[in-house]
């Protein structure tokens, strides 16, 4: 690890988020910014449909499921950027960090923290702050984290590289907009 | 994965208890029905669980029906055959289910009695039901498959600007409050929580991978708030909309209204633009008084980028137009003419061409308007306050410029709208009234023409060396007069009667009156507006001063008021300064600066007053690098002295207050203007009997 400039200047922030669809299914979303917010790579899913056999057989757990095991890991595996924290819109996301990708799980030495640190957005609606089990709560620009608490060690080290980031919550609103773009756009060519 | 098959439900008439569930259950638990002290012999199964129960024949006859128990020797004894099992999984994932035919039903364990009742031999039978068999149906879940797309971003859109240090009070162009506004943040306007200033890509980008690109671009409201994007006043809420409005634009017209700051909005996308490596070779096209108003709004809001104007004679210009080392050139459109063959032939290629005051262009058969077309580029800019001035065809010039034949003159108006509505962004005052202060302050600096400055340095030189020679007998009546005839030369060449800033005022009446504003001008000399008015006789002028009898006044501001065709009143700030409502002006010029601000307050109030119908636009004149802005700086500092004492009481006069209090009550009024030593410092003098002011 080189000197905490360096640290910072290695730290990325991933935000993840799916947005479900009655039309299109499931759609989701990565997109990797640097420590100043600035956008370095974007990935997103095309349209999933879980058959009825998934829903099911998963029954409550679907979202769990698609968050955390097969959307999630994908994305994380396709990005090519190593990302230090990474930002979950929804709380099924939680269980990522054991889901994690081998790219995602063991980073390059340059990066801020030696795995990607998974950590939910408490929403800005949910005025009250929820308590999920074995997480620590930290704060990232005007929002709440929860993170394994194993992990937080890491996940402040990766904020502390995180400094200009002012509106936590913004980058999803990005994403959902992209994530729309796209759809639009192929329902066009359809 | 292996699902258990639904048990088939034992087929129910509407009168028995025995439900499908209970069928299940008794598979779960051996294979014992309840006792629902029905008959069993005679009960069916059917397999099709989803049977509706209505469709099971109710004939009186068949013998589902309720029965004593009395069995008919003659009925079947051998339980009926077991259907399909079916599932409510989609075959096509399962690679096998078992036929209903291996399910075996044990009959052969029964009991039979038989009884004589009334001359009848009773046959009674127990039929024993093979303990059910539960199945396991095989369904293969294929795994949910999840495609992805995905790109990385070019390394310069993570560019991040110099941090530069905000400039100083008095700046060309400002576009803002009272300098007091600007020394506190807080009070400024802030963009509605949820709302941000976000680049959304134009129609005419297509390829999903552009468009994203833009749309996943920080929001730029976020960018000023987190100090990487630093400019020397926080722009309004609708500039920073209107830089997101440019720069993912390869064509396009910049409309707002006169005063908004489009100068502003288009220096600081290109410096975006420069520093995201878009854009390497920018040419901007102004007319010829503007081009120094250009050069010092480029040193102020992006003074990292070096500017070059495109002046002197023939060779020197062929070598600017070929040079690399600006990124930025500003030319004039007279000098476009006469550079024709460069800008043409010689090969140049500009990434941007924008286009100041681009309703030139809007008659697309004149010469100015044929070269710009033809200049070689890849985006297309026009800035103007009036796209339209006479009719839509005006438009249809500007867009050969940004898009030849996209418009066509004669095009139906609501088509023209709808086709061009992507390529406009036209805010007026009243759309940004909740982002804007009441009064806006644009300090105008002008260049003096050459004539203007070389008889203004040979006066101050002349007029300084006099003043040093009269020693003790100097006064601060010899100062005033040199001040005096200093500013005069500053208004107009007395020789040549050349004027700078009359061509300034010129350019800003053509948007006032394009837009059917209204303005009003000041100025300290009678004389002054003596010399301007033939100048700018064609807006419809009037005149309240001292010269105007008062018998005649009343019905010159009724003039002003009434006819649509006076655009402009010229006033002295004696006459013209108290007493007056003229809320209805949006622009107000001052062509020289009185010595005390409160004045000139009483002044600006003529427009601005309780009641105005909206924001009214100062644009204060100032030759630079005369004894006027010597003026103003010292009056600068002396304001600023007052807002800092006596900032609590200057609270309620905010952005956000629409009624200003009288002038009177304004800490300005009580700055008295220069006091002596000031006076005689404005040249650098001893005051006699004084300590020398720096």
């Amino acid at each position: 690890m080189g000197s905490s400039k360096d640290a910072a200047a290695a730290t990325t922030i991933g935000y993840f988020t799916t947005v479900e669809s009655e039309r299109t299914g499931w759609t989701g979303g990565l997109l990797v910014l640097n420590g100043a917010g600035r956008p370095l790579e974007f990935q997103c899913t095309l349209p999933i449909r879980p058959s009825r056999a998934h829903e099911i057989l998963f029954g409550t757990t679907l979202r769990q499921h698609l968050i955390s095991e097969v959307i999630g890991p994908t994305l994380l595996q396709k990005c090519r950027t190593p990302i230090s924290l990474l930002c979950c819109g929804q709380p099924e996301a939680i269980s990522l960090q054991e889901n994690l990708p081998s790219s995602a799980a063991s980073l390059p030495a340059s990066s801020a923290v030696r795995s990607t640190v998974v950590a939910v957005v408490q929403r800005e609606d949910e005025k009250r702050i929820r308590e999920l089990e074995g997480h620590c709560r930290v704060t990232l620009g005007n929002a709440t984290l929860h993170v394994a608490m194993e992990r937080i060690d890491d996940a402040e080290t990766a904020i502390a590289g995180l400094s200009d980031i002012v509106d936590t919550h913004e980058p999803f609103e990005r994403i959902t907009e992209a994530i729309r773009e796209a759809q639009s756009q192929m329902a066009r060519a359809a | 994965m292996w699902f258990r098959a639904k048990q088939p439900n034992a087929d129910t008439s509407s009168d028995s208890s025995a439900s499908p569930t209970d069928a299940i259950d008794a598979a779960r638990t051996g294979g014992k029905l309840p006792n629902t002290g029905l008959p069993t012999d005679g009960f069916r199964q059917n397999g099709i669980s989803s049977r509706p129960a209505d469709s099971v024949p109710t004939a009186p006859n068949q013998s589902i029906q309720p029965q004593p128990n009395v069995v008919p020797s003659s009925l079947p004894t051998h339980a009926t055959p077991r259907p399909d099992l079916t599932c409510d999984i989609d075959e096509s994932l399962s690679w096998s289910t078992h036929p209903a035919d291996d399910i075996q039903h044990e009959t052969d364990c029964e009991s039979r009695d038989t009884f004589h009742n009334g001359g009848f031999e009773v046959v009674t039978r127990t039929l024993a039901w093979s303990p059910l068999q539960t199945t396991r149906v095989p369904i293969k879940l294929p795994a949910l498959r999840v495609k992805t797309n995905g790109f990385l971003f070019p390394e310069a859109a993570s560019w991040i600007p110099k941090t530069q240090a905000p400039a100083n009070a008095s700046v060309a162009g400002r576009i803002g409050g009272d300098e007091s506004e600007s020394k506190s943040p807080a009070k400024r306007p802030q963009r509605k929580i949820g709302k941000h200033a976000r680049i959304k890509p134009p129609n005419d980008i297509v390829k999903l991978q552009d468009r994203l690109y833009y749309l996943l671009q920080p929001p730029l409201d976020l960018l000023v708030g987190s100090g990487q994007l630093n400019f020397p006043f926080e722009p309004f809420p609708y500039q920073l909309d209107g830089i997101a409005f440019l720069f993912p634009r390869y064509a396009c017209v910049l409309a707002d209204e006169m005063g908004l700051g489009k100068t502003m909005q288009a220096i600081s996308t290109m410096r975006m633009l420069l520093c995201s490596g878009e854009l390497r070779n920018i040419l901007l096209v102004c007319p010829k008084p503007l081009v120094s108003n250009w050069l010092r709004e480029f040193s102020v809001w992006a003074p990292e980028i070096p500017v070059m104007a495109i002046e002197g004679n023939a060779a020197k210009r062929e070598f600017q137009w070929r040079a690399t080392n600006a990124p930025v050139k500003i030319a004039n459109y007279e000098l476009l003419m006469r550079d024709k063959e460069i800008v043409l032939e010689s090969g140049l290629h500009f990434d941007l061409v924008a286009l100041d005051e681009a309703q030139r262009i809007k008659n697309s058969n004149n010469t100015t308007s044929e070269i710009v077309r033809a200049i070689p580029r890849t985006r297309s800019w026009a800035l103007t306050g009036t796209p339209v001035e006479n009719s839509p065809d005006d438009l249809v010039g500007i867009f050969d410029f940004l898009s030849p034949g996209y418009l066509t003159a004669g095009m139906p108006l609501p088509q023209m709208a709808k086709a061009a509505g992507d390529y406009i962004l036209r805010r007026t005052k009243d759309m940004v009234l909740d982002d804007m202060p009441p009064k806006l302050f644009r300090d105008a600096d002008i260049d003096l023409t050459p004539e203007q400055w070389a008889r203004y340095e040979a006066a101050e030189s002349d007029g300084i060396i006099h003043l040093e020679e009269l020693e003790e007998s100097l006064t601060i009546q010899h100062v005033f007069e040199l001040v005096l005839r200093l500013k005069q030369i500053c208004n107009f060449d007395p020789v040549t009667g050349a004027s700078a800033k009359l061509q300034r005022l010129e350019a800003d009446m053509e948007e006032v009156a394009a837009s059917g504003q209204k303005a009003i001008l000041f100025s300290q000399w009678t004389k002054t507006i003596d010399k301007m008015r033939p100048a700018i006789e064609k807006f419809g002028v009037l005149e309240y001063h001292g010269k105007i009898p008062h018998k005649k006044r009343e019905t010159v501001i009724d003039q002003f008021k009434n006819d649509p065709e006076k655009r402009i009143i010229l006033m002295s700030y004696g006459a013209g300064s108290v007493g007056l409502n003229l809320q209805f002006c949006r622009y107000v010029f001052l062509f020289d600066r009185w010595w005390n601000p409160a004045i000139e307050d009483q002044a600006i109030n003529r427009a601005h007053r309780i009641g105005a119908a909206g924001s009214v636009t100062v644009t204060r004149m100032m030759a630079a690098g005369t004894i006027e802005q010597r003026i103003a700086s010292v009056l600068d500092q002396k304001r600023e002295m007052f807002d800092t004492l006596f900032a609590a009481q200057n609270e309620p006069s905010s952005t956000h207050d629409r009624a200003p209090k009288p002038a009177s009550n304004s800490p300005l009024s009580r700055t008295g203007g220069l006091n002596r030593d000031e006076i005689f410092g404005l040249f650098d003098l001893r005051a006699p009997g004084g300590k020398k002011v720096a």
